[in-house]
């Protein structure tokens, strides 16, 4: 199949899963009014739940979930490792780590300016943290994994003091934290919409950008080294744009899950390719789809009880690339 | 294309490289030419691989200057330097998901647009670089699936569509059988006769380099030991002293290693000539026999053999018979061996004498084997060989 098709093809499924993801829920919206309310909001509760609820999660979930894998792409083929997905860097410890102090200590609850965008606040100024570490060693260290035992090992340092924080906090205080850090686009302000559009269209254009690179770091540095690439700025540049997306998403969302890691195999199966000029727009729409997919499971399967996202996006992910790996027989 | 010849492409002067500041060779200067093809030989860790990444500038030098086209070779851009020259790695590269043509095409990296995407002329320079290694066929399997020597083949379509003046290869035929070893050497002569390209590769077989070599480089101990065409660099103690070589003579002759019979097995006497004995005494050195052989002409292919494997020749110089006074000695010396091979060349007058040897070895008793037998038909007598007791003319089994 001609990746234009596979594209289009894609394209309706998210679109179509998206429209399910709106009428199907607790409240069931009769597919005639969803239009309707679409293009008249007014001040019935069909219109707020889905202005106020629904729209926003849906189009986080699109967002976060292409953003999601796009990172785990670019890190896969830099790492040239099939394992490695958007939190290997240490980038969701970071975040982790901010989020619990606010969420499990008293420290900033005298603060004048607590408000509810608080502990996204924090998630992002813990993801670029860790960010601007690993950029900043990967500047210094050639190897990539020497890099990669970097990045472990400042999660392992965030995700120590987090531990000593749990052991200091109330039970009460726990239920959330982990209920955080198994993500959510539950939540979502149209303000938090606007940010991730912002942020995160442009970084998915700079992947885009770097597709011609990458598809040459397939071979490993020193052959992209010979063919013309100045090997360490696109790195710099690849890290960046990988780590950006991970942590936006992380602070916005909590750390979802797997979608980093399985979406870009999954995309490789679809498009049969490793070409990543057809990669990163195929992991952004099977991303969105996948993480669609998982939402939806997500908050209906055991409705009124909302399962995390991150063991549906695990439990049932995890067997369909088993399965795509098996049948293609592909070495990675 | 035309191909300048004559002006040198690469200039190496007072170089030294090696690792944080450690040097490993140093004191280098080399210059090379279009159209050369370079081996470069050394035994494990002498820096081959070193000198090869500081050519291909992976590695910076600790000191000294180089010279690509006459410019300095830091002053290139990566992108500059990406047009000029390409490099065939050891490193295992199989991404996965990649047809043989999407592999090779990554080449052009240096031509195309910031998407990478082909034009018509890259399209070209691609199926011409297939056709240059003789991989057209493999176009459209997946790259996973070759074997290791069509995955060289395929690297090399790959640097090759770079469109590069200078090729460097680091250990190009290792892991390859003895078919794909011969075609990549043959593929690279090729590229430097008609494509005018300078290749530099780094080889372990020293065969092969100095067969297929224009120039060979000789890297040990720190330092380039010797280098120019191998006609006047690959001589016997050179080569084992590079090496280090205990058992082994390279004899620059046959341009090959041979591992002289250092057996402390019976004597056997080889009656030779014309190149028919050489083969019948590999197979007896390698079974630990002691070798006899005569009466030869001093140009003969067995005589060289036969020195190489550290026989006891009885040779003369190049005439129209053998003479007495040689075949008597070599009557003496057959006394002492266990058995005799007849390799005889039919036809030849000039080795007519050698006949009475065979004769001789008849009226004393020693067995005589015919080389016209099959050369494995030798097992019983050399499994008996190894249960002998040796007497003084005869042998008792």
């Amino acid at each position: 199949m001609k990746p234009a098709v596979t594209f289009s093809l894609l394209l309706v499924l998210v679109i179509a899963l998206s429209l399910v993801n709106l009428v199907y829920g607790g409240v069931s919206i009769p597919f005639e009014r969803l239009l309707d309310i679409l293009a008249h909001p007014g001040d019935g509760v069909d219109s707020i739940i889905l202005w106020d609820i629904r729209l926003p999660r849906a189009i986080a979930t699109i967002l976060g979930g292409a953003i999601l894998s796009v990172s785990g792409l670019l890190l896969q083929v830099y790492f040239r490792n099939p394992v490695v997905g958007p939190f290997i860097l240490g980038i969701s410890s970071g975040a982790t780590l901010m989020v619990s102090l606010v969420m499990l200590t008293t420290l900033f609850l005298k603060l004048p300016f607590h408000s509810p965008y608080i502990t996204t606040a924090f998630g992002m100024v813990g993801s670029f943290l860790v960010v601007a570490v690993v950029v900043a060693v990967a500047s210094r260290v050639k190897s990539g994994i020497t890099l990669l035992i970097v990045g472990l090992m400042v999660g392992y340092m965030c995700h120590s003091v987090t531990s000593i924080l749990m052991a200091f906090a109330e039970k009460q205080q726990i239920k959330g934290f982990v209920l955080w850090q198994l993500g959510s686009f539950n939540g979502f302000k149209w303000d938090e919409i606007g940010l991730l559009f912002m942020a995160g269209v442009p970084l998915m254009i700079m992947a885009y950008g770097l597709s011609k690179p990458l598809n040459a770091l397939l071979l490993g540095e020193d052959y992209a080294l010979s063919m013309g690439i100045d090997v360490r700025r696109t790195r710099m540049a690849l890290l960046f744009v990988a780590c950006a997306l991970a942590g936006l998403i992380t602070a916005l969302a909590g750390p979802v899950a797997f979608i980093g890691l399985a979406v870009p195999h999954m995309a490789r199966m679809i498009f049969a390719t490793s070409d990543n000029r057809i990669l990163i727009p195929g992991v952004i729409l099977t991303g969105a789809l996948v993480t669609s997919l998982c939402d939806l499971v997500a908050r209906n399967l055991m409705s009124p009880v909302e399962l995390p996202l991150s063991a549906i996006t695990a439990f049932f992910g995890a067997p369909v690339v088993i399965s795509l790996l098996m049948k293609r027989r592909v070495k990675l | 294309m035309t191909v300048e010849r004559g002006d040198n492409i690469l200039e190496i002067s007072s170089l030294s490289i090696g690792y944080d500041n450690t040097a490993v060779v140093s004191g280098i200067d080399l210059h090379f030419k279009r159209g050369q093809l370079v081996c470069i030989l050394g035994p494990n860790g002498a820096g081959k691989t070193t000198l090869l990444r500081v050519l291909s500038r992976h590695l910076k030098p600790i000191s000294g200057k180089i010279a690509l086209k006459g410019r300095e070779l830091s002053s290139y851009t990566q992108l500059e330097l990406a047009r000029v020259m390409a490099v065939v790695l050891t490193e295992r590269v199989a991404p996965p998901l990649f047809s043989v043509y999407q592999f090779v095409a990554l080449g052009r990296y240096p031509y195309t647009d910031f998407l990478g995407r082909l034009k018509p002329d890259d399209d070209k320079a691609v199926q011409d670089a297939l056709a240059l290694v003789g991989a057209d066929m493999l176009s459209q399997r997946d790259f996973q699936g070759l074997s290791d020597g069509e995955r060289q083949k395929v690297l090399l379509a790959r640097a090759l569509c770079q469109g590069p003046e200078v090729l460097i290869l680091d250990e190009p035929t290792a892991h390859l059988d003895l078919k794909h070893r011969l075609e990549v050497m043959g593929i690279l002569r090729n590229l430097t006769r008609e494509r005018g390209i300078l290749v530099i590769a780094s080889l372990h077989d020293v065969d092969v380099a100095a067969k297929v070599a224009d120039v060979v480089v000789m890297v040990k101990d720190g330092e380039i030991t010797e280098w120019g065409p191998p006609e006047e660099v690959l001589k016997a103690k050179k080569v084992e002293s590079l090496y280090e070589l205990e058992n082994a003579v390279f004899s620059s002759k046959l341009g090959t290693l041979e591992l002289p019979a250092k057996g402390q097995g019976p004597q056997v006497f080889v009656v030779g000539g014309n190149g028919e004995g050489a083969g019948v005494m590999r197979l007896l050195a390698k079974k630990g026999f002691k070798l006899s052989t005569g009466v030869l002409f001093k140009n003969d292919l067995d005589y060289f053999v036969a020195r190489a494997l550290g026989a006891n020749i009885l040779a003369q110089e190049p005439s129209g018979s053998i003479s007495r006074d040689m075949l008597l000695r070599a009557e003496k010396l057959l006394s002492n061996c266990l058995f005799l091979v007849d390799a005889l060349p039919v036809g030849i007058k000039a080795f007519k004498g050698n006949q009475r040897l065979v004769e001789r070895a008849r009226e004393l008793g020693i067995e005589v084997v015919s080389k016209d037998m099959d050369l494995l038909n030798l097992e019983p007598l050399i499994k008996d060989a190894s249960r002998v007791t040796f007497k003084k003319g005869r042998c008792a089994i």
